[in-house]
Order: structure tokens, then C-alpha cells, then sequence
């Protein structure tokens, strides 16, 4: 049980050499194009991975807050996955390179001349904003790291002491992110049209990265449990895990009905436009695929009970997911920043360079620490069968 | 493989089968107790006069009430989405409690379905009033009518209100109704008395109790369930686009629908906490809900009065950020620094800030005080509906049409008359329905639970 993940030499060249494609890309696109372009596919893939890293700690955060017995072989997962934010700060530290080609906000000389830029100066300027990066991964970094600190405590220890920690810590983590993730949310996507604004903007991505982030530690769990390490993983906790993902789905498509509704409902120009590049023009396709990625099919088709206890149909469908993520990020960002909708080798490279890092990050974390937490008080019911 | 003992069991006093069925039943057949009549008198006093504020609004009109052009929704609106939001905490306990495998709320659910069924009641008066002209009350429903090509405006998220509540309503008294057929059952075979026997034999549809009838009877309560659940958040999702897909300053956020969803099940489990610690305290169900359940819910209602706290900061920061002149005049001026202060300032404390005093142990186990926490919640949530309704409408684009706006008493008549609909319904409820799911308890009677909390006190 004490087993930790024994990387194999393969996995990390597969990795390297992703992560090589990715680099040569985004290099690729500065040469070729004005830079917008690159920039905006960088941020669209560490927004992504780093909402997915933050979205599966928060559901560690939940089961320790809730105290549930089932999900604790498979906490540390999340724990490993909470690892890559520290990268991810180095990767957001990279894009303050591009502020100026990414928001309109930044240029001194546009603010002066547009009365809702000059309004929102006190808050959107690049000191302010730069010392709210810091603030917001900071605390991220510091909580991650204090729960695997008590979690690896526990491991000799044992005792409920280190629980109760971990639990108070979870809702610590739960306020904190709530907040900083909101306005981190803002700071660096909402911002990208700063004339445009919605109440629930933030909590679509909330939900967004709650919702991959299952997704992707479900895939983690299953792949682990195929190479051996998870023998808990049960029909019964696959179902569990489908579960989640199931409700999530119908979440972020409940939110995703709340923002258009509304505002198509009200018809606000100031509103609208934000809808109108992204339904009428050349997004169109990409509009409707976002929705039915993240919504419709996970919904119908984890429904029925054999395809949601099946390992292998679940990748499949954590598969599509990855890619409906992609494209509500890109559907975010794109029309705000380089207004061109096509997909190329820059867009497809850069994603598949940071999914590189990614799993290089999260395997590396994996093979630090015991892939099961050894002495959690509740692992009994995760590991026998009745439960 | 390594286990501590942390979970305690959910039912103390070591209660066997049968204890649990007397305990439960007790109460039913024990003589009419003197708080009952005191209770009933008050309520149906209140009816009465309840029933005066309605006659005076249908007889005389609306005019009796103290809305006038600009301020066309008042206390009518306000209660009708406040009793609402108390009305959705029986389908959640139920529901989403049983979805996450919280057994705890077996000793609960059926007083918290109760109460809905009662709340909702008391909220579908006050659109049928509202309308005033009650006896073209059926208008709201769409048929093939003789009034020429008149439809329901089925654009009007007021017609989607007619629609999500009847159907919430339907489908919550069954669910309610479904989980007490092995109770009545049960009372059945327990009583002495010949009449009781009879009806409640009639009630529980001839429950036989073999494993087939049990077979049915839980996968009905599955299939009810899950259609149940979207319902609890598509009401209050429509009850909120009334104000969101209009476009007055305050009320139209695209937030409102999560939030509005959030608010109820506040609300809601505001009620319920307050509703169990009476019931305990009357019919001495210390055993069956124990300081546990209490705190279990307390935990809940300090997690939902922070997401509450962020939607509010979330509202003004938004409306300072956006720079549209209205909002920024809505939520800064009106709300947080003008003539609605005291409103806005009592919902921020009783729901944002007063719950936060759940993070200490202490008062989490002084249950005196978490009822008193329980009775603000129900009053913060009420002056959230006040702020929302009254202080957006009152104030809106055009200064020249600016108007305040009181409750005059036939208003507060009406709303007294719900109050007083919803007491009778609780008080008829403990004295002629088993109170506690017995078949449910019995179901979790050795099991332990899955929140520590329930062993802390041992």
C-alpha cells in the first residue's frame, strides 16, 4: 500500500519530447505572426491547466470537509496535481511579457481616451494587477502546500489530529479560492473585453475548473488503477467519480443557461456584445460545440449506468471534455484578442506542449509520495468492498 | 490497514425496532397538549385575519395596498419569494442529501418536506391575490379558451412561475406523501382506537409491508427523487428570472439564478433548523435529533452564508466594474449608503456575518443560540427580498417617477394570515403525521454516520 508511482523512462521522453513540440510552436508563432497570437495561446493553456490543478484540489478540499470516507485512497491525486500550480505561476509570471498585446486595458494612451477604462484604472492597472498575481498564487501555493504538508504527517503519525487540520485547512483553501479565483478569473480573462462585464462570468469558470479538474483525476485514477497502483477502484467508485462529473456537467450547463438567457433575454448592446462575434460570426460552429461537449454529451451519455461504471468509456469521455474545455477557453479568449478563428499547428502545438508539462509535473509529484495516504482515518472505507 | 473508531452512531440510547415506533407514535396519541391550543388559537387568529386583508383586496382592489406605478411590487412580491425560498428546504434535505449519502437526515426529512408543502402553499396565495381579479384566475392557465385568440404570453417568465411551482408542488406532496405510506401503515397496526385504524388504513393504500410492495415503493421514491431535484433549482432559477431578464438596474445580473437557488436553500435549511430544535424540545427527541444533526446543519448554513457573503461582494464589486451609471447608483447609493440602508445593512449582517459565529464550537453546541442565529437567518433573507424588490423599483431610471413605498395593513394582514396558514399546517402536522420517517430511522438505526460531529459530545 505504501507503493509510490515508478516512472518509466519512456513516459518522461514521450513528455519531453511534447513539451519540445510546444516550445518550437509558440516560437513558431512569434516568428510568424504579430505575437497576439502566441500570447493568447499561452494563456489560454496555462488558465487551462491551471484551473484544472485548482479545480481537483478544491474537490480534495470537499471531501475532506465533508468527511467522506469513499474518495480517501484517491486523495492524493489531487495532492499530486496541486503541484502544478507552482508552475503554472512561473508560466502566468512569463505572460506580464505580453500584458500589453493581451489587454486593450494596459496602454496608457487608450484609457485616457475611454471613459469606462479611465473609471476602471484603480483596478485595472498592471502594478495592481501584478500584485494581485502575487497575492492570489501565493496563498495557492502556501495552502496546497500546508495540506500535503499535514498529509504526509498523518502518514506516520496516524490519529485523527492531522484530520482535523487537514479539515479546517480545506475550508480555509474553499474561502480563499472562492474569492481569489473570482477575481483572478476577472483580472485575466473577463478583462480581455474590459468594456464587457457579467455577475456570472467568474462562476462559469469556477465551475469550469471544479468540473475538468474531476474529470482529469478520474483519468488519472483509472490510468493508475491500469498500471496497478489503485486496486480499490471499483465499479462502485467509478461510478462515484461519473457521478461528480455528471452533476458538473448539468451545473455548468444550468450556468451557461443563466448568462445567455439573461442577457439574450434583456438585449442590452452592452451586453450582446459579447455574444454577437461568438454566435453570428465565424465562431458560430465553435459556439454550439462548446455547448455540446461540456453539456450535452457527458450528460447523456454518463447516464446510462453501463457507460458511467466502465473505465474505459469514462476516458473516452474525460477525453472529449479535455477538448470541450479547450474550446470554451478558446472561445473566451479568442475573439477578444487575435479575432481570427482558425486552429492551427500554433494552437494545436502550444496545447500539447502544456499538456506535456502537465503530466511530466503531476507523474514526477506522483512518484514523491505514497500514491495512497497510508494512516487516513477513513481509508477503511475506501479499500474494503462494502462500502 | 489502519481505522480509528470517528464515527459515531446516528441514533443514540441504543433504541431497538420497536422503540423507535413507540417513541415516534407517542406523542400522537398522548391528549392534545395545552401549547397545541395556545399555538392553534394564535394561528387561526392570525388566519382570520389574514382572511380580512383578502377580502378587502378583492372587494376594494389593489389600491388597498401601498404600491403605486413605479413601485407596482411590494410585500405581495416579497413574501411570495421569501416563502419560496423556506418552501425548497424539504426537497433539498431529501434529495440532495440522499444524492450525497448523508443518512442524517433520515430523522429530518419528513419535517422538512412538510414544511415545504406548507410554505409553498402560503407562497402560491400571493400571486393569486396579486392578480386581483381572482375569479379570472384561470386565465394563467394555457388551453384552448373561447376568448378569442387570447394566449398565455409564454415569452413571460411569470407564465414559467405558473408552470415550475405547480409542478414543484405537485411532486414534492408526492414524494412527501410516497415516504409516509409505511408510517401510516404502521399506525395502523399500532392503535387501539378503531376510527384512527381506519383512516390511516385508507391513507396507507392497504401497505402491505411484503418485500414486493418495499421493491416498489423504494424504486418509486428514486424515480420521484430524481425528477425532484432539477425542480428544486428550476424554481427558484424562474422565481429569480422575474426580476433578472427585465432590464431595471439591480435586478438584472446574470448572476441571479445560481443565487437566487443559494438564497432559498439558505432560507430553507434557516427554517428547518429552527422548525427541529422546537420539535425536540416539545415531543423529547433528544435521542433521534441529536446535537449532531443540529450541527450538521449549522456547518451547512455557515458554507452557504459564505457564498452568500461572496455573491454580495461579487454584486457591488461587479457594479462598481461595469461603470454603468445606474448600477453604480443602485447598489452604491441606494443600497449601501441611501434611504435603503437599514435594509441592505440587516440582510449583510444576518445572512453574511451573524451564521460566521457557526465556526465556533461553542456556539455551534449552545443550542439556544443556534436558534437564535436560525431566527435571524429567516429575517435576513426576508430583507433580501426587500432590497432587491423595493429599492430597484423605487428608484429607477427617471427621477421624475421616483416613489416610495409602505406596506399599508392590509398587507401586513395578508402576510400575517400566511404566517398563520403555515403555523396551523406545522402544528397539524406534528399532532396527526409521524413527525420522524420511522421506516428510515429504522433503516439507519445501527448504522454510523459520516460526520464527526456526532461523536464529539459522548
Amino acid at each position: 500500500m505504501d507503493k509510490k508511482v515508478q516512472l518509466s523512462g519512456k513516459f518522461k521522453i514521450a513528455m519531453i519530447i511534447m513539451i519540445v513540440v510546444g516550445l518550437i510552436s509558440v516560437t513558431i508563432g512569434f516568428i510568424t505572426e504579430d505575437g497576439k497570437r502566441a500570447w493568447a495561446n499561452l494563456l489560454l493553456n496555462n488558465y487551462y491547466f491551471l484551473s484544472i490543478a485548482i479545480g481537483a484540489t478544491f474537490w480534495m478540499a470537499i471531501q475532506y470537509v465533508t468527511q467522506s470516507g469513499w474518495s480517501s485512497a484517491y486523495i492524493r491525486i489531487p495532492m499530486a496535481m496541486s503541484n502544478y500550480i507552482i508552475v503554472s505561476a512561473v508560466l502566468f509570471a512569463i505572460l506580464f511579457f505580453g500584458v500589453h498585446d493581451l489587454y486593450h486595458w494596459s496602454h496608457a494612451d487608450a484609457v485616457a481616451h475611454d471613459p469606462l477604462l479611465k473609471h476602471k484604472e484603480p483596478y485595472l492597472n498592471v502594478p495592481f494587477f501584478a500584485a494581485r498575481y502575487v497575492v492570489f498564487f501565493g496563498l495557492w501555493i502556501y495552502l496546497t502546500w500546508r495540506i500535503k504538508k499535514l498529509s504526509l504527517r498523518e502518514d506516520t503519525l496516524g490519529g485523527i489530529q492531522m484530520f482535523e487540520k487537514l479539515e479546517f485547512t480545506s475550508k480555509v483553501f474553499i474561502f480563499v479560492f472562492a474569492v481569489s479565483f473570482s477575481l483572478f478569473t476577472i483580472d485575466w480573462l473577463m478583462s480581455l473585453d474590459a468594456h464587457w462585464y457579467s455577475t456570472i462570468y467568474v462562476v462559469k469558470k469556477f465551475i469550469m475548473g471544479f468540473f475538468h479538474g474531476v474529470a482529469m483525476l478520474t483519468a488519472i485514477a483509472i490510468i493508475l488503477n491500469k498500471l496497478g497502483y489503485l486496486p480499490m477502484l471499483t465499479k462502485k467508485h467509478l461510478h462515484d467519480f461519473s457521478r461528480y462529473i455528471w452533476a458538473l456537467s448539468l451545473i455548468w450547463g444550468y450556468i451557461w443557461l443563466s448568462q445567455y438567457l439573461l442577457i439574450w433575454y434583456a438585449n442590452i448592446p452592452e451586453e450582446t456584445v459579447y455574444y454577437i462575434p461568438r454566435e453570428m460570426g465565424e465562431y458560430k460552429t465553435l459556439f454550439y460545440t462548446e455547448l455540446l461537449m461540456n453539456w450535452a454529451f457527458p450528460f447523456f451519455f454518463l447516464m446510462w449506468n453501463r457507460i458511467a461504471k466502465s473505465a474505459n468509456w469514462l476516458l473516452f469521455t474525460v477525453g472529449v471534455l479535455m477538448i470541450g474545455q479547450w474550446v470554451e477557453l478558446f472561445m473566451s479568449i479568442m475573439p477578444n484578442t487575435v479575432e481570427s478563428h482558425g486552429i492551427s499547428f500554433i494552437e494545436i502545438g502550444t496545447f500539447i506542449g502544456s499538456f506535456g508539462l502537465f503530466a511530466l509535473i503531476v507523474g514526477l509529484s506522483l512518484s514523491k509520495i505514497p500514491v495512497v495516504p497510508q494512516k487516513h482515518p477513513y481509508l477503511i472505507e475506501s479499500t474494503t468492498e462494502e462500502h | 490497514m489502519y481505522n480509528t473508531r470517528v464515527r459515531g452512531v446516528l441514533i443514540k440510547g441504543n433504541k431497538s425496532l420497536k422503540d423507535v415506533t413507540q417513541d415516534v407514535l407517542r406523542p400522537m396519541d398522548a391528549p392534545m397538549p395545552r401549547w397545541w391550543y395556545v399555538t392553534a388559537f394564535l394561528a387561526i387568529s392570525a388566519m382570520i385575519w389574514g382572511v380580512w386583508g383578502f377580502y378587502n383586496t378583492i372587494s376594494t382592489g389593489i389600491g388597498t395596498w401601498g404600491l403605486n406605478n413605479n413601485v407596482a411590487w411590494g410585500w405581495a412580491i416579497i413574501n411570495f419569494v421569501w416563502w419560496i425560498g423556506i418552501g425548497h428546504a424539504g426537497t433539498a434535505f431529501s434529495i440532495f442529501l440522499l444524492i450525497l449519502r448523508q443518512k442524517w437526515r433520515t430523522s429530518i426529512n419528513r419535517a422538512a418536506e412538510a414544511m415545504t408543502i406548507f410554505a409553498v402553499m402560503a407562497a402560491g396565495l400571493f400571486p393569486l391575490i396579486h392578480m386581483g381579479r381572482i375569479w379570472d384566475g384561470f386565465f394563467i392557465f394555457p388551453y384552448w379558451n373561447t376568448r378569442g385568440p387570447l394566449w398565455d404570453n409564454f415569452n413571460s417568465p411569470l407564465f414559467w412561475d405558473v408552470v415550475a411551482i405547480s409542478t414543484y408542488l405537485t411532486a414534492s406532496f408526492l414524494f412527501w406523501y410516497l415516504g409516509m405510506i409505511p408510517d401510516f401503515a404502521t399506525i395502523r397496526e399500532t392503535t387501539a382506537s378503531k376510527i384512527k385504524k381506519k383512516i390511516y388504513g385508507v391513507m396507507s393504500f392497504g401497505w402491505l409491508g411484503n418485500a414486493r410492495s418495499w421493491l416498489r415503493f423504494e424504486t418509486a421514491a428514486l424515480l420521484l427523487g430524481g425528477l425532484a431535484a432539477p425542480l428544486v433549482v428550476s424554481v427558484h432559477s424562474i422565481v429569480s428570472m422575474d426580476f433578472a431578464v427585465s432590464v431595471i438596474p439591480g435586478w438584472h445580473t446574470t448572476i441571479f439564478p445560481p443565487y437566487f437557488v443559494i438564497g432559498a436553500i439558505f432560507s430553507g435549511f434557516g427554517m428547518v433548523l429552527t422548525l427541529m430544535i422546537v420539535l425536540r424540545k416539545l415531543y423529547k427527541f433528544n435521542d433521534y435529533v441529536t446535537d449532531g444533526h443540529l450541527e450538521a446543519i449549522a456547518r451547512i448554513l455557515t458554507f452557504i452564508s459564505l457564498i452568500m457573503g461572496s455573491a454580495y461582494l461579487i454584486e457591488l464589486f461587479t457594479a462598481w466594474y461595469s461603470g454603468n451609471e445606474y448600477e453604480l447608483f443602485t447598489f452604491l447609493k441606494n443600497r449601501v449608503t441611501g434611504e435603503y440602508t437599514f435594509a441592505y445593512w440587516s440582510m449583510l449582517t444576518c445572512n453574511a456575518i451573524i451564521p460566521q459565529l457557526f465556526w465556533f464550537k461553542k456556539i455551534r453546541k449552545n443550542i439556544t443560540m443556534v436558534f437564535i442565529i436560525s431566527l435571524f437567518i429567516n429575517i435576513g433573507m426576508w430583507f433580501e427580498r426587500y432590497v432587491i424588490v423595493v429599492t430597484s423599483l423605487s428608484r429607477d431610471f427617471l427621477p421624475a417617477t421616483w416613489a416610495t413605498y409602505e406596506p399599508t395593513i392590509t398587507e401586513v394582514a395578508v402576510f400575517a394570515g400566511t404566517i398563520g396558514l403555515f403555523v396551523m399546517g406545522v402544528i397539524s402536522f406534528f399532532r396527526w403525521i409521524p413527525t420522524i420517517a420511522i421506516s428510515e430511522v429504522k433503516s439507519v438505526l445501527k448504522e454510523t454516520t459520516t460526520l464527526k460531529s456526532f461523536t464529539d459530545e459522548d
